[in-house]
Protein backbone atom coordinates (compact mmCIF):
# COMPACT_ATOMS: atom_id res chain seq x y z
CA UNK A 1 0.00 0.00 0.00
CA UNK A 2 2.60 2.03 1.03
CA UNK A 3 4.73 1.25 -1.77
CA UNK A 4 1.45 2.09 -4.41
CA UNK A 5 1.11 5.89 -2.46
CA UNK A 6 4.91 6.78 -2.99
CA UNK A 7 4.22 5.76 -6.92
CA UNK A 8 1.32 7.71 -7.10
CA UNK A 9 2.89 10.36 -5.46
CA UNK A 10 6.66 10.41 -7.54
CA UNK A 11 3.83 10.33 -10.62
CA UNK A 12 1.97 13.65 -9.94
CA UNK A 13 5.06 15.02 -9.30
CA UNK A 14 6.59 14.36 -12.54
CA UNK A 15 3.33 15.18 -13.97
CA UNK A 16 3.74 18.81 -12.20
CA UNK A 17 7.70 19.49 -12.74
CA UNK A 18 8.02 18.30 -16.56
CA UNK A 19 6.03 21.33 -18.53
CA UNK A 20 7.94 23.45 -15.95
CA UNK A 21 11.15 21.38 -16.90
CA UNK A 22 9.90 21.90 -20.86
CA UNK A 23 9.56 25.64 -19.99
CA UNK A 24 13.06 26.15 -18.33
CA UNK A 25 15.10 25.59 -21.47
CA UNK A 26 16.00 27.70 -24.24
CA UNK A 27 13.97 27.71 -26.50
CA UNK A 28 14.18 29.73 -30.19
CA UNK A 29 13.46 33.58 -30.10
CA UNK A 30 11.35 35.06 -32.41
CA UNK A 31 14.26 36.14 -34.73
CA UNK A 32 15.05 32.62 -34.73
CA UNK A 33 11.76 31.79 -36.16
CA UNK A 34 12.08 34.37 -38.29
CA UNK A 35 16.08 33.78 -39.73
CA UNK A 36 14.44 29.87 -40.14
CA UNK A 37 10.92 31.53 -42.12
CA UNK A 38 12.54 33.53 -43.95
CA UNK A 39 15.58 30.98 -45.23
CA UNK A 40 12.78 28.47 -45.77
CA UNK A 41 11.19 30.67 -48.11
CA UNK A 42 14.15 31.94 -50.20
CA UNK A 43 15.19 28.69 -50.83
CA UNK A 44 11.86 27.32 -51.86
CA UNK A 45 12.01 30.15 -53.90
CA UNK A 46 15.52 29.28 -55.49
CA UNK A 47 14.34 26.34 -56.27
CA UNK A 48 11.26 27.33 -58.29
CA UNK A 49 13.63 29.95 -59.78
CA UNK A 50 15.94 26.95 -60.98
CA UNK A 51 13.20 24.86 -62.08
CA UNK A 52 12.38 27.41 -64.85
CA UNK A 53 15.23 25.86 -66.23
CA UNK A 54 13.13 23.12 -67.11
CA UNK A 55 10.31 25.05 -68.52
CA UNK A 56 13.22 26.77 -70.86
CA UNK A 57 14.36 23.45 -71.77
CA UNK A 58 10.43 22.44 -72.90
CA UNK A 59 10.08 25.52 -74.36
CA UNK A 60 13.23 25.28 -76.81
CA UNK A 61 12.65 21.82 -77.20
CA UNK A 62 9.02 22.95 -78.17
CA UNK A 63 9.91 25.46 -80.62
CA UNK A 64 12.65 23.49 -81.97
CA UNK A 65 12.61 21.12 -85.13
CA UNK A 66 12.77 17.53 -83.81
CA UNK A 67 16.33 16.87 -85.16
CA UNK A 68 17.82 19.91 -82.88
CA UNK A 69 16.15 19.10 -79.73
CA UNK A 70 19.42 17.11 -78.00
CA UNK A 71 21.36 19.80 -78.78
CA UNK A 72 18.70 21.88 -76.69
CA UNK A 73 18.67 20.12 -73.59
CA UNK A 74 22.69 19.76 -73.98
CA UNK A 75 23.09 23.54 -73.98
CA UNK A 76 20.60 23.99 -70.87
CA UNK A 77 22.55 21.19 -68.92
CA UNK A 78 25.80 22.68 -69.17
CA UNK A 79 25.06 26.63 -69.18
CA UNK A 80 23.36 26.13 -65.90
CA UNK A 81 26.29 23.72 -64.61
CA UNK A 82 28.79 27.05 -65.81
CA UNK A 83 26.47 29.70 -64.61
CA UNK A 84 26.72 27.72 -61.38
CA UNK A 85 30.40 27.66 -60.53
CA UNK A 86 31.31 31.34 -62.33
CA UNK A 87 28.71 32.63 -60.11
CA UNK A 88 30.08 30.82 -57.24
CA UNK A 89 33.50 32.15 -58.16
CA UNK A 90 33.09 35.69 -59.12
CA UNK A 91 29.86 36.22 -59.94
CA UNK A 92 28.25 36.73 -57.32
CA UNK A 93 31.60 38.80 -55.50
CA UNK A 94 31.01 41.55 -58.30
CA UNK A 95 27.91 41.83 -58.51
CA UNK A 96 26.83 41.96 -54.45
CA UNK A 97 30.13 42.69 -52.40
CA UNK A 98 31.37 46.11 -51.67
CA UNK A 99 33.71 47.63 -54.39
CA UNK A 100 35.14 50.17 -52.25
CA UNK A 101 35.92 53.18 -54.52
CA UNK A 102 34.44 51.27 -57.62
CA UNK A 103 31.58 50.17 -55.86
CA UNK A 104 29.23 52.19 -58.64
CA UNK A 105 30.56 50.10 -60.88
CA UNK A 106 31.43 46.89 -59.83
CA UNK A 107 32.30 44.79 -56.22
CA UNK A 108 35.88 43.40 -55.86
CA UNK A 109 35.85 41.29 -52.80
CA UNK A 110 34.18 38.17 -51.38
CA UNK A 111 35.41 36.06 -54.28
CA UNK A 112 34.62 32.04 -54.13
CA UNK A 113 32.41 33.20 -51.28
CA UNK A 114 34.85 33.22 -49.32
CA UNK A 115 34.23 36.15 -46.09
CA UNK A 116 36.37 36.31 -42.87
CA UNK A 117 33.85 35.15 -39.44
CA UNK A 118 31.30 37.78 -39.29
CA UNK A 119 31.64 40.27 -42.06
CA UNK A 120 29.37 38.79 -44.26
CA UNK A 121 27.00 41.89 -43.93
CA UNK A 122 29.92 44.55 -44.83
CA UNK A 123 31.51 42.50 -47.29
CA UNK A 124 28.33 41.83 -49.08
CA UNK A 125 26.76 45.20 -48.72
CA UNK A 126 24.61 45.02 -51.58
CA UNK A 127 22.49 42.10 -49.41
CA UNK A 128 23.11 43.07 -46.57
CA UNK A 129 19.25 44.27 -46.13
CA UNK A 130 18.29 40.70 -45.93
CA UNK A 131 19.04 38.52 -42.97
CA UNK A 132 19.19 35.29 -44.58
CA UNK A 133 22.49 33.03 -44.48
CA UNK A 134 25.08 33.93 -47.05
CA UNK A 135 24.53 30.45 -48.68
CA UNK A 136 20.92 31.34 -49.47
CA UNK A 137 21.35 34.78 -50.97
CA UNK A 138 23.79 33.03 -53.60
CA UNK A 139 21.54 30.53 -54.30
CA UNK A 140 18.64 32.53 -54.50
CA UNK A 141 20.77 34.78 -56.85
CA UNK A 142 22.83 32.25 -58.72
CA UNK A 143 19.31 30.76 -60.03
CA UNK A 144 18.81 34.23 -61.41
CA UNK A 145 21.87 34.35 -63.73
CA UNK A 146 21.40 30.87 -64.75
CA UNK A 147 17.96 32.28 -65.97
CA UNK A 148 19.55 35.80 -67.86
CA UNK A 149 21.78 32.73 -69.74
CA UNK A 150 19.11 30.57 -70.51
CA UNK A 151 17.54 33.70 -72.36
CA UNK A 152 20.47 34.47 -74.64
CA UNK A 153 20.19 31.13 -76.26
CA UNK A 154 16.63 31.46 -77.38
CA UNK A 155 17.80 33.21 -80.48
CA UNK A 156 20.35 31.30 -81.33
CA UNK A 157 18.41 27.83 -81.24
CA UNK A 158 19.27 25.39 -84.09
CA UNK A 159 22.75 26.88 -85.79
CA UNK A 160 24.86 27.60 -83.00
CA UNK A 161 28.17 25.42 -82.44
CA UNK A 162 28.51 23.63 -79.01
CA UNK A 163 31.70 25.92 -77.92
CA UNK A 164 29.78 29.04 -78.49
CA UNK A 165 27.28 28.09 -75.56
CA UNK A 166 30.39 27.34 -73.17
CA UNK A 167 32.68 29.83 -73.95
CA UNK A 168 30.05 33.31 -74.04
CA UNK A 169 28.44 31.15 -70.61
CA UNK A 170 31.80 31.79 -68.97
CA UNK A 171 32.25 35.51 -69.97
CA UNK A 172 28.10 36.24 -69.74
CA UNK A 173 27.81 34.39 -65.73
CA UNK A 174 31.15 35.37 -65.17
CA UNK A 175 31.25 39.58 -65.94
CA UNK A 176 28.22 40.69 -68.10
CA UNK A 177 25.44 39.69 -65.66
CA UNK A 178 27.18 40.51 -62.51
CA UNK A 179 27.96 44.07 -63.76
CA UNK A 180 24.60 45.11 -64.78
CA UNK A 181 23.30 42.97 -61.09
CA UNK A 182 25.65 45.35 -59.19
CA UNK A 183 24.25 48.42 -60.75
CA UNK A 184 21.19 47.84 -60.24
CA UNK A 185 20.78 45.78 -56.96
CA UNK A 186 24.34 45.83 -56.00
CA UNK A 187 24.74 48.79 -54.71
CA UNK A 188 25.81 50.15 -57.95
CA UNK A 189 24.98 53.75 -59.49
CA UNK A 190 21.68 52.85 -61.23
CA UNK A 191 20.10 52.15 -57.55
CA UNK A 192 21.92 54.92 -55.88
CA UNK A 193 19.71 56.88 -58.46
CA UNK A 194 16.64 55.28 -57.40
CA UNK A 195 16.13 52.81 -60.28
CA UNK A 196 13.26 50.44 -59.99
CA UNK A 197 13.53 47.36 -60.89
CA UNK A 198 12.28 44.41 -58.00
CA UNK A 199 13.04 41.15 -59.56
CA UNK A 200 15.10 41.88 -62.71
CA UNK A 201 12.93 43.01 -66.03
CA UNK A 202 16.03 45.17 -66.88
CA UNK A 203 19.15 43.34 -64.68
CA UNK A 204 17.74 39.60 -65.90
CA UNK A 205 15.57 39.68 -69.00
CA UNK A 206 16.70 42.72 -70.97
CA UNK A 207 20.11 41.75 -70.54
CA UNK A 208 19.73 38.31 -71.72
CA UNK A 209 17.71 39.49 -75.09
CA UNK A 210 20.19 42.17 -75.50
CA UNK A 211 23.00 39.53 -75.46
CA UNK A 212 20.48 37.07 -77.92
CA UNK A 213 20.14 40.29 -80.38
CA UNK A 214 24.37 40.50 -80.46
CA UNK A 215 24.60 36.84 -81.02
CA UNK A 216 21.59 36.56 -83.67
CA UNK A 217 23.27 39.47 -85.67
CA UNK A 218 26.42 37.64 -85.81
CA UNK A 219 25.02 34.16 -86.58
CA UNK A 220 22.74 35.13 -89.40
CA UNK A 221 19.04 33.28 -90.08
CA UNK A 222 18.43 29.59 -90.41
CA UNK A 223 18.86 28.44 -93.50
CA UNK A 224 15.61 28.70 -95.37
CA UNK A 225 13.83 31.24 -92.89
CA UNK A 226 14.06 33.45 -95.64
CA UNK A 227 12.59 32.51 -98.73
CA UNK A 228 14.19 34.24 -102.46
CA UNK A 229 12.22 37.80 -102.03
CA UNK A 230 13.41 37.92 -98.77
CA UNK A 231 9.92 37.05 -96.61
CA UNK A 232 10.26 35.36 -93.46
CA UNK A 233 9.08 31.51 -94.17
CA UNK A 234 7.09 30.22 -90.37
CA UNK A 235 9.42 27.00 -89.45
CA UNK A 236 7.28 25.21 -87.11
CA UNK A 237 8.21 23.97 -83.66
CA UNK A 238 7.77 20.13 -83.57
CA UNK A 239 5.90 19.88 -80.31
CA UNK A 240 3.50 22.79 -79.31
CA UNK A 241 2.00 20.89 -76.19
CA UNK A 242 5.87 20.60 -74.74
CA UNK A 243 6.17 24.52 -75.64
CA UNK A 244 3.17 25.33 -73.40
CA UNK A 245 4.37 22.32 -70.62
CA UNK A 246 7.53 25.09 -70.74
CA UNK A 247 5.50 28.38 -70.48
CA UNK A 248 3.62 26.84 -67.84
CA UNK A 249 6.83 25.73 -65.74
CA UNK A 250 7.95 29.36 -66.10
CA UNK A 251 5.05 30.95 -65.40
CA UNK A 252 5.05 28.72 -61.69
CA UNK A 253 8.67 29.53 -61.61
CA UNK A 254 7.81 33.15 -61.67
CA UNK A 255 5.85 32.45 -58.32
CA UNK A 256 9.70 32.08 -56.89
CA UNK A 257 11.02 34.92 -59.24
CA UNK A 258 8.58 38.08 -58.24
CA UNK A 259 8.03 37.13 -54.42
CA UNK A 260 10.44 35.30 -53.61
CA UNK A 261 12.33 38.46 -54.52
CA UNK A 262 11.07 39.95 -51.35
CA UNK A 263 13.92 37.41 -50.06
CA UNK A 264 11.88 37.77 -46.85
CA UNK A 265 8.91 35.19 -45.78
CA UNK A 266 6.29 38.91 -45.41
CA UNK A 267 2.96 39.01 -45.86
CA UNK A 268 3.68 40.96 -49.03
CA UNK A 269 4.42 38.13 -51.17
CA UNK A 270 0.92 37.00 -51.55
CA UNK A 271 0.39 40.88 -53.39
CA UNK A 272 3.00 40.10 -55.72
CA UNK A 273 1.45 36.47 -56.35
CA UNK A 274 -1.49 38.38 -56.88
CA UNK A 275 -0.29 41.17 -59.82
CA UNK A 276 2.24 38.43 -61.29
CA UNK A 277 -0.90 36.20 -61.79
CA UNK A 278 -2.83 38.57 -62.86
CA UNK A 279 -0.40 40.09 -65.41
CA UNK A 280 0.71 36.78 -66.79
CA UNK A 281 -3.12 36.24 -67.85
CA UNK A 282 -3.97 39.54 -69.36
CA UNK A 283 -0.60 39.28 -71.35
CA UNK A 284 -2.11 36.06 -73.30
CA UNK A 285 -5.39 37.38 -73.82
CA UNK A 286 -3.56 40.62 -75.16
CA UNK A 287 -1.17 38.03 -77.64
CA UNK A 288 -4.06 35.91 -78.82
CA UNK A 289 -5.99 39.25 -79.24
CA UNK A 290 -3.13 40.69 -81.44
CA UNK A 291 -2.66 36.81 -83.37
CA UNK A 292 -6.59 36.79 -83.93
CA UNK A 293 -6.79 40.57 -85.56
CA UNK A 294 -3.07 39.94 -87.33
CA UNK A 295 -3.50 36.73 -88.80
CA UNK A 296 -7.52 35.03 -88.13
CA UNK A 297 -6.42 32.61 -86.08
CA UNK A 298 -5.50 31.78 -82.81
CA UNK A 299 -1.46 31.08 -82.38
CA UNK A 300 -1.15 29.12 -79.52
CA UNK A 301 2.65 29.77 -79.36
CA UNK A 302 2.00 33.47 -79.39
CA UNK A 303 0.10 32.54 -76.15
CA UNK A 304 2.66 31.52 -74.87
CA UNK A 305 4.81 34.10 -75.54
CA UNK A 306 2.66 36.45 -74.46
CA UNK A 307 2.53 35.34 -70.84
CA UNK A 308 6.33 34.97 -71.13
CA UNK A 309 6.35 38.70 -72.16
CA UNK A 310 3.70 39.43 -69.42
CA UNK A 311 5.27 37.69 -66.34
CA UNK A 312 8.69 39.87 -68.06
CA UNK A 313 7.14 42.96 -67.87
CA UNK A 314 5.31 42.78 -64.52
CA UNK A 315 8.88 41.26 -62.90
CA UNK A 316 10.43 44.84 -62.43
CA UNK A 317 7.28 46.66 -60.88
CA UNK A 318 5.12 43.79 -59.38
CA UNK A 319 5.46 44.77 -55.81
CA UNK A 320 5.00 48.43 -56.46
CA UNK A 321 1.90 48.71 -58.70
CA UNK A 322 -1.93 47.78 -57.22
CA UNK A 323 -3.38 44.69 -59.39
CA UNK A 324 -5.58 46.49 -61.65
CA UNK A 325 -2.42 48.13 -63.02
CA UNK A 326 -0.23 44.87 -63.18
CA UNK A 327 -3.47 43.84 -65.30
CA UNK A 328 -2.80 46.90 -68.36
CA UNK A 329 1.44 46.32 -67.86
CA UNK A 330 0.48 42.02 -68.65
CA UNK A 331 -1.89 43.10 -71.48
CA UNK A 332 0.46 45.65 -73.32
CA UNK A 333 2.92 43.33 -72.81
CA UNK A 334 1.34 40.99 -75.00
CA UNK A 335 0.49 43.29 -77.62
CA UNK A 336 3.85 44.79 -77.53
CA UNK A 337 5.41 41.35 -78.00
CA UNK A 338 3.10 40.42 -81.05
CA UNK A 339 4.13 43.17 -82.46
CA UNK A 340 7.93 43.56 -81.68
CA UNK A 341 8.41 39.94 -82.97
CA UNK A 342 6.32 40.25 -86.46
CA UNK A 343 8.74 43.55 -86.98
CA UNK A 344 11.53 41.45 -85.84
CA UNK A 345 10.77 38.84 -88.15
CA UNK A 346 10.65 41.03 -90.85
CA UNK A 347 13.96 42.87 -91.03
CA UNK A 348 15.67 39.99 -90.85
CA UNK A 349 16.71 38.58 -87.48
CA UNK A 350 15.54 35.10 -87.11
CA UNK A 351 14.51 34.58 -83.46
CA UNK A 352 13.13 30.77 -83.10
CA UNK A 353 11.76 31.76 -79.61
CA UNK A 354 10.77 35.03 -79.56
CA UNK A 355 12.96 35.86 -77.05
CA UNK A 356 13.64 39.55 -78.39
CA UNK A 357 10.12 40.04 -77.93
CA UNK A 358 9.14 38.51 -75.14
CA UNK A 359 12.17 39.54 -72.52
CA UNK A 360 13.75 42.23 -75.02
CA UNK A 361 10.54 44.41 -75.14
CA UNK A 362 8.83 43.05 -72.36
CA UNK A 363 11.93 44.12 -70.33
CA UNK A 364 11.94 47.56 -71.57
CA UNK A 365 7.76 48.05 -70.87
CA UNK A 366 7.96 46.30 -67.47
CA UNK A 367 10.92 48.94 -66.53
CA UNK A 368 9.16 51.56 -67.50
CA UNK A 369 5.95 50.79 -66.44
CA UNK A 370 7.52 51.05 -62.81
CA UNK A 371 7.96 54.36 -63.70
CA UNK A 372 4.16 54.83 -64.77
CA UNK A 373 2.24 53.13 -62.24
CA UNK A 374 4.11 52.61 -59.26
CA UNK A 375 1.72 54.04 -56.21
CA UNK A 376 2.95 56.50 -53.54
CA UNK A 377 2.22 53.76 -50.51
CA UNK A 378 4.39 50.67 -52.20
CA UNK A 379 7.54 52.95 -53.97
CA UNK A 380 9.73 51.73 -51.21
CA UNK A 381 12.55 52.54 -53.85
CA UNK A 382 12.44 55.46 -55.74
CA UNK A 383 9.41 58.07 -56.31
CA UNK A 384 6.09 57.33 -57.25
CA UNK A 385 5.14 56.90 -60.92
CA UNK A 386 3.79 59.52 -63.29
CA UNK A 387 -0.14 58.16 -63.08
CA UNK A 388 0.66 58.91 -59.74
CA UNK A 389 1.64 61.88 -59.50
CA UNK A 390 5.50 61.53 -59.08
CA UNK A 391 6.65 63.65 -62.52
CA UNK A 392 9.00 62.74 -65.21
CA UNK A 393 11.92 61.56 -62.93
CA UNK A 394 10.86 57.74 -62.21
CA UNK A 395 10.16 57.25 -65.58
CA UNK A 396 14.01 59.04 -67.11
CA UNK A 397 15.69 56.83 -64.58
CA UNK A 398 14.17 54.35 -65.91
CA UNK A 399 14.49 55.01 -69.35
CA UNK A 400 18.21 55.94 -68.29
CA UNK A 401 18.96 52.08 -66.81
CA UNK A 402 17.39 50.72 -70.04
CA UNK A 403 19.83 52.50 -72.37
CA UNK A 404 22.54 51.75 -69.68
CA UNK A 405 22.14 48.30 -69.00
CA UNK A 406 20.65 47.38 -72.49
CA UNK A 407 23.52 49.58 -74.63
CA UNK A 408 26.38 47.83 -72.15
CA UNK A 409 24.85 44.24 -72.44
CA UNK A 410 24.45 44.89 -76.18
CA UNK A 411 28.15 46.17 -77.04
CA UNK A 412 29.72 43.62 -74.82
CA UNK A 413 28.31 40.72 -76.00
CA UNK A 414 28.75 41.97 -79.60
CA UNK A 415 32.43 42.13 -78.82
CA UNK A 416 32.79 38.51 -77.22
CA UNK A 417 30.35 37.06 -80.24
CA UNK A 418 32.65 39.11 -82.48
CA UNK A 419 35.86 37.40 -81.07
CA UNK A 420 34.40 34.00 -81.62
CA UNK A 421 32.95 34.45 -85.07
CA UNK A 422 36.47 35.70 -86.16
CA UNK A 423 38.63 32.80 -83.80
CA UNK A 424 36.87 29.78 -84.22
CA UNK A 425 33.34 30.73 -85.99
CA UNK A 426 30.54 30.48 -84.28
CA UNK A 427 27.85 28.63 -86.64
CA UNK A 428 28.02 25.41 -87.81
CA UNK A 429 28.42 24.12 -90.86
CA UNK A 430 25.84 23.41 -93.09
CA UNK A 431 25.63 20.13 -93.73
CA UNK A 432 25.43 20.31 -89.86
CA UNK A 433 22.37 22.19 -89.80
CA UNK A 434 20.34 20.60 -92.46
CA UNK A 435 20.62 16.78 -90.42
CA UNK A 436 20.45 18.32 -87.56
CA UNK A 437 22.60 19.47 -84.63
CA UNK A 438 21.53 16.43 -82.53
CA UNK A 439 23.94 13.56 -84.32
CA UNK A 440 26.62 16.05 -85.33
CA UNK A 441 27.30 17.90 -81.92
CA UNK A 442 26.40 15.11 -79.49
CA UNK A 443 26.21 11.76 -81.71
CA UNK A 444 22.61 10.82 -80.82
CA UNK A 445 19.15 11.69 -81.96
CA UNK A 446 16.88 13.49 -80.05
CA UNK A 447 14.26 10.92 -80.78
CA UNK A 448 16.36 7.71 -81.96
CA UNK A 449 12.80 6.42 -83.95
CA UNK A 450 11.51 9.05 -85.27
CA UNK A 451 13.68 11.99 -87.02
CA UNK A 452 12.70 14.44 -89.71
CA UNK A 453 16.01 15.80 -91.08
CA UNK A 454 16.38 18.54 -94.00
CA UNK A 455 17.12 17.73 -97.73
CA UNK A 456 18.79 20.16 -99.48
CA UNK A 457 18.97 19.90 -103.48
CA UNK A 458 20.89 16.42 -103.07
CA UNK A 459 23.47 17.11 -100.54
CA UNK A 460 22.40 16.38 -96.81
CA UNK A 461 22.37 13.09 -95.30
CA UNK A 462 18.48 13.89 -94.31
CA UNK A 463 15.01 13.22 -96.01
CA UNK A 464 12.17 15.15 -94.99
CA UNK A 465 9.97 12.05 -95.01
CA UNK A 466 10.25 9.92 -91.57
CA UNK A 467 12.30 6.86 -91.55
CA UNK A 468 12.63 3.48 -89.28
CA UNK A 469 15.45 3.74 -87.59
CA UNK A 470 16.29 0.28 -89.87
CA UNK A 471 16.09 1.97 -92.82
CA UNK A 472 17.81 4.77 -92.35
CA UNK A 473 21.26 3.40 -90.85
CA UNK A 474 21.17 0.62 -93.96
CA UNK B 1 26.87 10.59 -102.93
CA UNK B 2 30.01 12.44 -103.15
CA UNK B 3 31.87 13.65 -100.53
CA UNK B 4 32.26 17.80 -99.72
CA UNK B 5 36.31 18.34 -98.29
CA UNK B 6 35.02 21.41 -96.85
CA UNK B 7 32.13 23.50 -96.52
CA UNK B 8 30.30 26.63 -95.04
CA UNK B 9 27.39 28.75 -95.10
CA UNK B 10 27.44 32.95 -96.00
CA UNK B 11 24.48 35.10 -95.42
CA UNK B 12 21.11 34.72 -97.11
CA UNK B 13 20.90 30.36 -97.83
CA UNK B 14 23.97 30.50 -99.41
CA UNK B 15 26.29 27.66 -99.25
CA UNK B 16 30.02 26.82 -100.44
CA UNK B 17 31.04 23.52 -100.71
CA UNK B 18 34.76 22.18 -102.08
CA UNK B 19 34.41 19.35 -103.84
CA UNK B 20 37.53 17.32 -105.07
CA UNK B 21 37.58 19.33 -108.83
CA UNK B 22 35.08 22.18 -108.29
CA UNK B 23 33.79 24.46 -106.23
CA UNK B 24 29.48 24.37 -105.28
CA UNK B 25 27.77 27.39 -104.84
CA UNK B 26 24.11 26.49 -103.71
CA UNK B 27 21.59 29.47 -103.20
CA UNK B 28 17.95 29.62 -102.97
CA UNK B 29 15.48 29.07 -100.29
CA UNK B 30 15.68 25.17 -100.44
CA UNK B 31 19.21 25.47 -102.04
CA UNK B 32 17.64 24.77 -105.26
CA UNK B 33 19.84 26.94 -107.50
CA UNK B 34 23.28 25.46 -107.60
CA UNK B 35 26.66 26.63 -109.47
CA UNK B 36 29.11 24.86 -110.50
CA UNK B 37 32.81 26.16 -110.84
CA UNK B 38 35.62 23.93 -112.00
CA UNK B 39 38.85 24.60 -109.86
CA UNK B 40 40.63 24.97 -113.10
CA UNK B 41 38.54 27.84 -114.27
CA UNK B 42 38.88 29.50 -110.59
CA UNK B 43 41.64 32.52 -110.93
CA UNK B 44 41.61 33.90 -107.66
CA UNK B 45 39.94 33.62 -104.36
CA UNK B 46 40.11 36.55 -101.87
CA UNK B 47 38.95 37.24 -97.99
CA UNK B 48 38.02 40.51 -96.77
CA UNK B 49 36.80 41.24 -93.50
CA UNK B 50 37.42 40.66 -89.82
CA UNK B 51 34.35 39.13 -88.38
CA UNK B 52 31.65 39.59 -91.47
CA UNK B 53 33.74 38.26 -94.05
CA UNK B 54 33.42 38.65 -97.39
CA UNK B 55 34.69 35.21 -99.94
CA UNK B 56 35.15 36.23 -103.47
CA UNK B 57 35.81 33.59 -105.80
CA UNK B 58 36.53 34.96 -108.99
CA UNK B 59 36.54 32.83 -112.75
CA UNK B 60 38.85 33.35 -115.13
CA UNK B 61 36.64 34.79 -117.26
CA UNK B 62 35.71 37.32 -114.92
CA UNK B 63 32.70 36.15 -113.50
CA UNK B 64 32.77 36.85 -109.52
CA UNK B 65 30.75 34.92 -107.04
CA UNK B 66 30.57 36.71 -103.51
CA UNK B 67 29.82 35.27 -100.03
CA UNK B 68 28.66 37.67 -97.45
CA UNK B 69 29.09 37.58 -93.82
CA UNK B 70 31.25 34.72 -92.90
CA UNK B 71 33.02 33.79 -90.67
CA UNK B 72 36.83 34.10 -90.92
CA UNK B 73 37.86 30.75 -89.91
CA UNK B 74 35.33 29.60 -92.86
CA UNK B 75 36.22 31.79 -95.23
CA UNK B 76 39.77 30.92 -94.85
CA UNK B 77 39.15 27.25 -94.71
CA UNK B 78 37.39 27.74 -97.88
CA UNK B 79 40.43 29.59 -99.56
CA UNK B 80 42.94 27.51 -98.27
CA UNK B 81 40.88 24.22 -99.27
CA UNK B 82 40.69 25.74 -103.29
CA UNK B 83 44.14 26.21 -103.17
CA UNK B 84 45.59 23.50 -101.81
CA UNK B 85 43.43 21.14 -104.17
CA UNK B 86 44.33 23.65 -107.20
CA UNK B 87 47.97 23.25 -106.72
CA UNK B 88 47.25 19.26 -106.04
CA UNK B 89 45.48 19.24 -109.60
CA UNK B 90 48.75 20.93 -110.99
CA UNK B 91 51.26 18.21 -109.65
CA UNK B 92 49.40 15.66 -111.91
CA UNK B 93 49.18 17.97 -114.99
Amino acid sequence: MRRLALLTVTTLLLVLALPALAFAQDGPTVADLSLAMDTMWVIVAAVLVLFMQAGFAMLEVGFSRMKNVGSVVAKILVNLAIAALLFWAVGFAFAFSDGGALNSIIGTQGFFLAVPEGQVNSVFAGLSWTQVPLSAKFLFQVAFCAVSLAIVWGTMLERTKFAVYVIFAVVFAGLIYPLVGHWIWGGGWLGSLGMQDFAGSTVVHLSGAMAALAGTLLLGPRLGKYDDDGNPVTIPGHNMPLAVLGVLILWIGWYGFNPGSTMAAVPEIADIAVTTTLAAAAGVLGAMIMSYVYRRNVDVGMGGNGAIAALVAITAPCAFVAPWASIVIGFVAGVIMYLTLVFVDKIGVDDPLGAIAAHGMGGIWGTLSAGLFTTPELAVIGQPGLFYGGGFYQLGIQALGIVACGGFVFIASLAVFAALKATIGIRVKPDQELDGLDIHEHGVFGYPDLVATDYQNGSGNGSRQSKPAAERTS
Amino acid sequence: MERPITQATGHNNNIVIVFEDRVELRSGWQGQNTENVKLRDISSVGVRGFVNVTLTIQENTGRVYRLDRMALPDARRIKSTIEQQKSRASLYE
